[in-house]
C-alpha cells in the first residue's frame, strides 16, 4: 500500500507540473495579449511611440515580458559617477540627444553600445523606436513621437515554470530584512503576552511571530513557511493570492489590547490590530509608534468581523455536502427499496429536474421562492442577520448535489439487488429492512465513498453561480474574474490549486475505498 | 367483455367456427421465425409510451419555433438602442408604445429595448445548433477514438497518460482558458467545447469496449481471424448502442447548460451571437423588477434540456433489447 501511494503521489506531481506547463503555455504564449487594450482609455489617448511604450509597460505589468528602457540605464550609469547632478552632465545630455536622432547614428554612442552589449548577452532583444517627426529632418516631433531604445525579453515557458517551482515555498530567515541598522538577529522561543503561551519569535525575519497560538481555529498558526501560489498582477495589486483568499473580510473588529511596549503597564487601547501578524517596517517610525513598540515590527493586519473568502465558500459547501450525503443516501436506498412505486417515480422526477435543468435556472427559482415566500435575505451583503444569508446559498447547492447522490445510490442499490448474497440473506430469513440498510447499502456505498473526499475538498473552490447570484464574497468567481481581467498570476495560481485538489481527492478516494472494502487492494500481485 | 364474446360465439353456427385444414407437408418443412428488426422494435417500444409522444410534440414545436421564427423575424437587439423609452417595458406597455397588439412585444422588452420574444427564439436556435454540432463532433470522435483506445493496448498506454494530464485540469478552467484564447464567436466556441470534450466520452467508451473485447464470442471471432475493424464494427459497437444513446441523452442537454453557464459567468459567446445564457445573464440583474426579461429564456432553456434529457433516457431504455418483449 505504502509503495503504491508514493508512486501515485510521484505521478501526481508530474502531472501537476505538466498541467501547469500547459496552462502557462496557453496563457502566456497562445492568448491574444493585445485584448487587454480593448477597453483601455489610456491606450486610446496615446499615439505613435508613446503608445508602443505604454503597451510594453502594460505587458510587463501583466507578466508577459520584461523590458528595460535605455533612459533608465543611462541614468543609473551617470548617477553612479556624478550623483544627483547627473542630468546636467554633458554625457547624459549626449545620451539623451542621440536617442532622438533618426537613423543609425545612435549606434556610435558609447553608452548605447554598452547597453546593447550588456542586454544582448543576457538574452534580451533590442528594440529601436525611431522618433517620428512631421517631415523628415524637421525639428518638431509628432505627438507621442519621442524615440526610444528598449531591451525586451520574453521568458521561455520552461524558465517561467522553473522560477515558479523554485519560489513556491519560501522560508523566512533572519537575513530577510535588508536593514543594516538591525544588528540583533535571532529566532528563539519567547513568552507570548497575547496568548499566555510560548511563541517562536524572530528578529530579522519579515514576520515577528513565526509560530504562535491563539483562540481562532485552528489555534496554532505560523508565518514561517509561505506558499507562493501566484501574485495577482492587476485585481489585487501585487498581493499573494493565498493571502487574498484567506484574509478575513468585513468591518474592523476592535478589541481591548495593549501595544507590545505597553504590556504590563495599565494602558489599554481599543484597536483592531492583530499583533500576531506584525511585520518589519522599513521606513521611519512615527513618534507614537516609538512609544508603542519596542522594535521596528510595527505593521500588522487588522482583525475583521467577516469570514475570509475561502471560509465563506467552505462553510456553505460543507453544510451542503452534509445535507447531500445525510439525506441523499437514505433517500436513494428508499427509492431502490420501493422501486416502481410512487416514491420512486417522485424521486426520479426530482432527479431528472435537477440533472437536466441548467443550474442557473433553478437557483433563481430558489432565490425567487425563498425571498418572496419565506422572507429570506437575497443578497449576502444586505442581510441584517448574517446567519440567515447562508441559508439560500447552502440550500441551492444542496438540492442539486442531493439529486446526484440519490441517482447514483439508487443505481448502485438496484445493481446489487439481484446478487446471490441478497437471495441468501432472504433465505436466512433476515428482514427486508435489514437486507437493504445493512447488506445491500454497504456494497452500494463503495463507489460513492470514492467521491466523498473530492466533494469535501472541492468546497474550497467555491460555487461560481450560487455565489454570484447571492453575491456571497467567496472564491467561486476568482478564476473567471481573473480570466476576464487577464490576471495571469491568478489564473496560474487557480490552476495549481484546483489541480492539486483534484489529485489529492483522487488519491484520498482510492485510499478510503480500499479501507472500506477489504477486497480492493493496491498491491500489484495478482488480480486485474 | 367476456359476456359479449360469449354472445357472439353463440350467435354463429358451429360449422362456421371450425374449418378443416389439410396436412401440407411442404409447408411443415419451412421454419419461420417471427421477423425481428432491431430498430423497428426500438421504436415500437419507444412509441408505446404516451408521454414520449407529448415530449416529441413539444420538441418539434420548439425546433420549428427556433428555426422558423428567426427566419422571418430578424432579431436585432440594437434596434431600439437609441430609444430609451423602450427599455425594460412590460408586455402591455411595449405593445401600447408600438401601437397595438404584436407578437414581437408579447413578452415585453429587455434592457436595451430588444424584443424578448424574438430574442428567445434566435437564442434557442443558437443553443440547439450548438448542442447538435458539439454532440455530433464529440460523440463521433469520442466513440471512434474510444473504440480504438479500448482495443489497442499500445494506444491505451499512450492515451492514458494524455488523459490523466488533461482530465486533471478542471474542465471549467480548460474551457475558459480556451475561450479566452480562441475568442468567443460561435465557431471558436464550438472549437473550445470540442477540442478536449471528446476525451471524456472516449475514456468512458474505452472501458465499455474493454469489457466486451474479452468476452467469449469476441475471442472466438479473433481466433477465426476476423479483422479488427470488423470485430469493432460487428461484435462490439452493436452491443453498445444503448450505452451510446444514454451518453447522447446526457451530452445533448449538457451543452445547452454549459453555454448558459459560461455566458452567465462572462466567458461564453460574444454579444453579437444571440444566446440564452447571455439573455439570462442580462435579465438576472433586475429579475424581480422586470421578470418578463428573465423567466422566458430560463423557461426555454429548462424546457429544452428537460425534453432532450427525458427523450434521450427513454430512447436509451428502448434500445436495450431486453425491453423488446
Amino acid at each position: 500500500m505504502g509503495k503504491y501511494i508514493w508512486k501515485r503521489i510521484f505521478f501526481s506531481i508530474l502531472s501537476l507540473l505538466a498541467v501547469t506547463w500547459i496552462v502557462m503555455l496557453l496563457v502566456y504564449s497562445l492568448t491574444d495579449r493585445s485584448a487587454i487594450f480593448q477597453t483601455d482609455d489610456v491606450w486610446n489617448k496615446r499615439s505613435n511611440n508613446d503608445r508602443v511604450l505604454y503597451e510594453y509597460t502594460q505587458y510587463q505589468k501583466y507578466g508577459y515580458l520584461e523590458f528595460i528602457n535605455f533612459t533608465t540605464f543611462s541614468k543609473s550609469k551617470w548617477v553612479e559617477i556624478y550623483g544627483d547632478a547627473y542630468d546636467t552632465c554633458p554625457e547624459y545630455e549626449a545620451d539623451r540627444n542621440i536617442i532622438q536622432k533618426v537613423g543609425d547614428d545612435y549606434l556610435s554612442n558609447e553608452t548605447v553600445q554598452e547597453f546593447i552589449q550588456y542586454y544582448e548577452s543576457k538574452g534580451y532583444t533590442i528594440v529601436r523606436l525611431d522618433p517620428i517627426r512631421y517631415t523628415t529632418g524637421a525639428k518638431q516631433l509628432k505627438p507621442g513621437g519621442t524615440g526610444y531604445l528598449l531591451a525586451t525579453r520574453e521568458r521561455p515557458i520552461i524558465s517561467r515554470l522553473w522560477e515558479y517551482i523554485k519560489g513556491f515555498f519560501s522560508v523566512e530567515t533572519t537575513k530577510d530584512v535588508k536593514d543594516e541598522t538591525l544588528t540583533d538577529r535571532y529566532i528563539r522561543f519567547e513568552k507570548d503576552p497575547y496568548s499566555g503561551l510560548f511563541a517562536i519569535v524572530g528578529s530579522g525575519t519579515t514576520h515577528k511571530y513565526l509560530l504562535y497560538f491563539d483562540s481562532k481555529f485552528p489555534f496554532i498558526h505560523q508565518n514561517w513557511i509561505h506558499m507562493n501560489l501566484g501574485v495577482s498582477f492587476t485585481r489585487y495589486r501585487g498581493q499573494e493570492i493565498s493571502s487574498v483568499i484567506t484574509d478575513s473580510q468585513g468591518d474592523l473588529k476592535t478589541k481591548r489590547q495593549q501595544y507590545p511596549a505597553q504590556v504590563g503597564s495599565d494602558i489599554w487601547v481599543d484597536t483592531a490590530m492583530d499583533f500576531h501578524t506584525l511585520t518589519y517596517n522599513m521606513g521611519e517610525l512615527t513618534d507614537a509608534e516609538k512609544v508603542q513598540f519596542n522594535d521596528k515590527y510595527t505593521n500588522a493586519t487588522y482583525m475583521r468581523d467577516g469570514m475570509s473568502m475561502i471560509g465563506n465558500s467552505f462553510v456553505i459547501g460543507l453544510i451542503a455536502t452534509a445535507i447531500q450525503y445525510m439525506l441523499g443516501l437514505p433517500l436513494g436506498i428508499l427509492m431502490a427499496r420501493k422501486k416502481d412505486t410512487w416514491i420512486d417515480k417522485l424521486g426520479m422526477w426530482y432527479i431528472i429536474f435537477f440533472m437536466s435543468v441548467p443550474s442557473l435556472a433553478y437557483i433563481f427559482m430558489f432565490a425567487a421562492i425563498g425571498t418572496s415566500l419565506f422572507g429570506l435575505p437575497y443578497k449576502f451583503a444586505n442581510a441584517t442577520v448574517k446567519i440567515l444569508a447562508y441559508i439560500l446559498p447552502t440550500l441551492s447547492l444542496a438540492v442539486h448535489a442531493l439529486g446526484g447522490t440519490m441517482k447514483w445510490m439508487r443505481r448502485y442499490m438496484i445493481d446489487q439487488m439481484n446478487s446471490d448474497y441478497v437471495k441468501f440473506a432472504r433465505a436466512e430469513g433476515l428482514s427486508e429492512r435489514e437486507i437493504y440498510s445493512v447488506h445491500i447499502s454497504k456494497n452500494a456505498l463503495i463507489p460513492i465513498i470514492h467521491g466523498i473526499p473530492g466533494t469535501i475538498l472541492f468546497c474550497l473552490v467555491g460555487a461560481i453561480i450560487t455565489e454570484s447570484v447571492y453575491s456571497v464574497p467567496g472564491v467561486g468567481s476568482l478564476l473567471t474574474k481573473a480570466i476576464s481581467g487577464h490576471d495571469n498570476g491568478i489564473i496560474i495560481a487557480c490552476t495549481v490549486f484546483y489541480t492539486t485538489l483534484s489529485l489529492i481527492s483522487l488519491i484520498l478516494g482510492d485510499v478510503l475505498m480500499a479501507k472500506f472494502d477489504p477486497r480492493i487492494s493496491f498491491e500489484s500481485k495478482g488480480g486485474r | 367483455m367476456a359476456d359479449t364474446k360469449k354472445k357472439t360465439a353463440a350467435a354463429v353456427n358451429e360449422d362456421e367456427l371450425f374449418t378443416f385444414v389439410s396436412n401440407d407437408t411442404l409447408e411443415s418443412e419451412k421454419i419461420i421465425a417471427p421477423r425481428y428488426s432491431y430498430w423497428r422494435s426500438v421504436f415500437r417500444v419507444f412509441f408505446r409510451k404516451k408521454s414520449n409522444w407529448v415530449a416529441i410534440g413539444l420538441l418539434v414545436l420548439l425546433f420549428l419555433c427556433s428555426f422558423v421564427i428567426p427566419m422571418f423575424c430578424q432579431y436585432d437587439p440594437y434596434e431600439n438602442v437609441t430609444n430609451a423609452y423602450m427599455y425594460n417595458q412590460s408586455p402591455s406597455q411595449a405593445m401600447k408604445a408600438t401601437g397595438g397588439f404584436s407578437f414581437k412585444w408579447i413578452l415585453g422588452s429587455g434592457q436595451i429595448g430588444n424584443s424578448i420574444f424574438y430574442g428567445i427564439w434566435a437564442s434557442a436556435r443558437t443553443s440547439l445548433l450548438l448542442a447538435l454540432i458539439c454532440a455530433a463532433i464529440n460523440m463521433s470522435i469520442g466513440i471512434l477514438m474510444g473504440a480504438v483506445w479500448g482495443y489497442s493496448k499500445t494506444m491505451d498506454k499512450f492515451m492514458l497518460v494524455v488523459y490523466s494530464i488533461i482530465a486533471n485540469i478542471p474542465y471549467i478552467l480548460l474551457i475558459s482558458v480556451l475561450v479566452y484564447i480562441v475568442g468567443s464567436g460561435f465557431w471558436p466556441f464550438v472549437f473550445a467545447l470540442t477540442v478536449t470534450g471528446w476525451l471524456g466520452i472516449s475514456y468512458f467508451f474505452r472501458t465499455q469496449v474493454m469489457i466486451i473485447r474479452d468476452r467469449e464470442y469476441s475471442l472466438a471471432s479473433r481466433c477465426l481471424g476476423t479483422p479488427i475493424p470488423r470485430i469493432i464494427n460487428k461484435n462490439i459497437l452493436p452491443f453498445l448502442t444503448s450505452v451510446i444513446v444514454t451518453l447522447l441523452a446526457t451530452e445533448l442537454p449538457s451543452y445547452i447548460s454549459m453555454e448558459v453557464f459560461l455566458s452567465f459567468i462572462g466567458i461564453g459567446l460574444s454579444a453579437s451571437v444571440p444566446s440564452l445564457g447571455r439573455m439570462i445573464q442580462e435579465g438576472q440583474v433586475a429579475f424581480r423588477t422586470y421578470p418578463w426579461a428573465f423567466w422566458p429564456p430560463v423557461a426555454i432553456a429548462a424546457l429544452l434540456t428537460i425534453i432532450l434529457y427525458v427523450l434521450g433516457q427513454n430512447l436509451a431504455d428502448a434500445t436495450d433489447p431486453r425491453t423488446h418483449m
